[in-house]
């Protein structure tokens, strides 16, 4: 249609319109991505990139600043999450892609639509009041006495319930219908003369689905499980209120730790008028962006948008 | 003659063995099949029964706060915070209509140019990894840039924490989610009428008013209504924005001497209220908001985007239908 020669006088005004908004969306795009960085950028200048990252001490009095723990404590988090989702996740877009009727996938699938709908700071008072206490009533002392010779699993949760394995628990449901909805379109989505042919051969079912439809799909699942982990980056309500916000690295099941974005969330109030500090809180979103555009790229590169 | 029986049943032997060697091979090969099938069945079951868990409890926890004077009253009518959630619930629909208002022309108007104007060079390419990117980022950032720029920046035309300072940060939030679904519905428009639309001798303006837009029209109000659902449930943009107030929002213009022009325009530059916040004020001040009054604006809260969501739902259903 570009291309399309017009021989009629036409008014070139919408012309001007549509391109004043591709404008001003380009403008606010890249304001956005510029300020983050220009306001971070003195930090990066005065710790060093590499310091910023690896150091563990961060003290606004001191003047230090490191993200290490904090950074550590987003990365296990993220790990822990998609360890408890990709699993269930996977198996239910097989559920649904494979041995669901469609009567059966006409229900389950708006269900988990509706999980989709759940604002993320209702998931966090959820995780907080209602399985923060079964945690410590239940799940701890049940996973310590059974699989307590394994040190991550060796120590049981605090008061409140707060922990690695809450935030991971809660984190995982919320990111299951990412994974679910991209998997089951991307199994479906294989041609169905591979199916034909696995059968043919005479596999089984599940020897289909496993050697001949998952591998086949693999770039989109791949691409599902690089979306969720996105979103489990970058939620920041939920996991104020379900990691704790121990300075240290969580190093077992039920420990406590910080993520990047609780580290942002808890101090920015306090130190916005401080240059220095704002700078340095600044810089810890700029990475979690820099973070996000890798993944975003990545997403693109092994099956996102082919337009 | 005999030999080439003798052959046959050589070569049918191995066939023999082999096939008796595989009967508890086969088994294996099907159990494996039936231990994964159940694994699938039973992961749908799970996520089936942590929703329904997650849906009662709230509402259960909801009930014995959820009531009429509780949803439609202001929490400056009750005592400190809590007890009703009036002012939250109005709030919410001005930040999400305001941001939703703010934010469709600007993204309409690039999907058409980007789909009807521009080529697809490398440039365009770009601009689309970037409202990717725009689209992914991670909600605290963007609260922090318009806390930094709207409020403490822009403070004295803004008014700081308040109404068009949350509008202006959820409207960059979700122009990516409605320029997305605008260039998906405009790529669905059969390019066919707008061929015979051209052949007829009509320009590309008359063109895309008359064939493009309204094709793509529920595709595009589809990603508009989807947008304002992300806008009504978000918090960490609204927390460093919008702030929070106990008070209804007003209609009024009185005097201010710290804002531009010495007035200050009600409800646009106050502080507005909103469901998210509510929720969170039940963990930040437990002893002020009860855990009962949390699961109740929750419940509002996830009944407003639900509402938001159906009506999104029926537009796909009617565009597949018409």
């Amino acid at each position: 249609m570009n291309n399309m020669t017009l021989s009629r006088s036409e008014s070139s005004a919408p012309k001007y319109l549509f391109t004043f908004c591709t404008l001003l969306t380009a403008f606010i795009t890249f304001f956005f991505i510029g300020f983050i960085f220009y306001i971070a950028y003195p930090t990066f200048e005065s710790q060093g990139v590499i310091n910023f990252i690896t150091g563990s001490v961060w003290n606004y009095d001191e003047h230090v600043y490191g993200i290490r723990i904090y950074l550590l404590g987003t990365l296990i988090l993220t790990v822990v999450t998609l360890a408890l989702s990709v699993p269930v996740g996977l198996f239910t877009a097989i559920f649904l892609s494979e041995f669901a009727s469609p009567r059966v996938a006409s229900i389950v699938k708006p269900l988990i639509e509706l999980l989709v709908g759940i604002p993320s700071v209702v998931y966090g008072i959820f995780g907080f009041l209602v399985l923060g206490p079964i945690f410590v009533n239940y799940v701890s002392p049940l996973t310590v006495s059974l699989l307590g010779f394994i040190p991550f699993f060796s120590s049981g949760v605090g008061v409140l319930g707060m922990s690695l394995a809450l935030a991971a628990t809660v984190l995982a449901i919320m990111i299951l219908p990412t994974i679910i909805s991209i998997s089951e379109d991307s199994i479906r989505s294989v041609e169905s003369t591979y199916r034909e042919a696995s059968f043919s051969l005479g596999a089984t079912h599940w020897e289909t689905i496993s050697k001949v439809l998952l591998p086949a799909a693999s770039r989109g699942i791949l691409a599902a499980v690089v979306l969720g982990m996105m979103r489990a980056m970058g939620e920041t309500m939920a996991v104020v209120m379900l990691f704790g916000s121990a300075n240290n690295i969580p190093t077992t099941f039920f420990g406590t730790g910080t993520a990047l974005t609780s580290k942002i969330l808890s101090d920015v109030s306090f130190k916005i008028a401080n240059e220095e500090a704002r700078s340095a809180i600044f810089a810890v979103a700029a990475v979690l962006f820099a973070i996000e555009i890798l993944f975003v790229g990545l997403a693109r590169a092994i099956g996102g948008r082919n337009d | 003659m005999t030999n080439t029986g003798k052959d046959t049943e050589d070569t049918l032997r191995p066939l023999k063995n082999g096939f008796s060697a595989l009967l508890p091979k086969v088994n294996l090969r099907q159990l494996k099949g039936r231990i994964f099938t159940i694994l699938s069945y039973l992961s749908a079951i799970l996520i089936v029964v942590v929703l329904l868990f997650i849906l009662g409890t709230i509402t259960i926890k909801a009930l014995p706060s959820l009531n009429l004077h509780f949803i439609f009253t202001s929490e400056s009518n009750q005592p400190g915070l809590g007890g009703a959630i009036g002012n939250a619930v109005a709030g919410t629909i001005l930040l999400s209509v305001f941001s939703t208002i703010l934010a469709t022309p600007v993204a309409v108007g690039t999907a058409i140019y980007l789909k009807r104007y521009a080529n697809n060079g490398p440039a365009v390419k770009t601009f689309r990894f970037l409202i990717d990117v725009l689209s992914g980022t991670p909600s605290i950032v963007l609260g922090i840039f318009g806390f930094l720029v709207f409020v403490y920046y822009l403070k004295s035309i803004t008014g700081g924490f308040s109404l068009i300072s949350g509008s202006i940060a959820l409207a960059i939030l979700i122009l990516p989610v409605i320029e997305r679904a605008s260039e998906e519905a405009i790529n669905n428009v059969d390019t066919d009428i707008e061929a015979g639309s051209y052949a007829l001798g009509a320009t590309k303006w008359d063109t895309i008013k008359n064939i493009t837009i309204p094709s793509a029209l529920s595709g595009i109000v589809t990603g508009i209504v989807l947008g304002t659902g992300r806008a009504a449930e978000e918090s960490a943009v609204v927390i460093f924005t919008a702030g929070y107030t106990q008070f209804n929002p007003e209609f009024k213009v009185a005097a201010s001497d710290k804002l531009l022009f010495g007035i200050k325009i009600y409800p646009f530059q106050d502080l507005v209220a909103s469901l998210p916040l509510t929720v969170y004020n039940a963990y930040n001040y437990p002893h002020l908001v009860s855990s009962s009054e949390a699961f109740a604006a929750a419940f509002v809260l996830i009944v407003i985007v639900l509402i938001i969501n159906a009506f999104t739902r029926i537009l796909v259903w009617k565009r597949r239908i018409g």
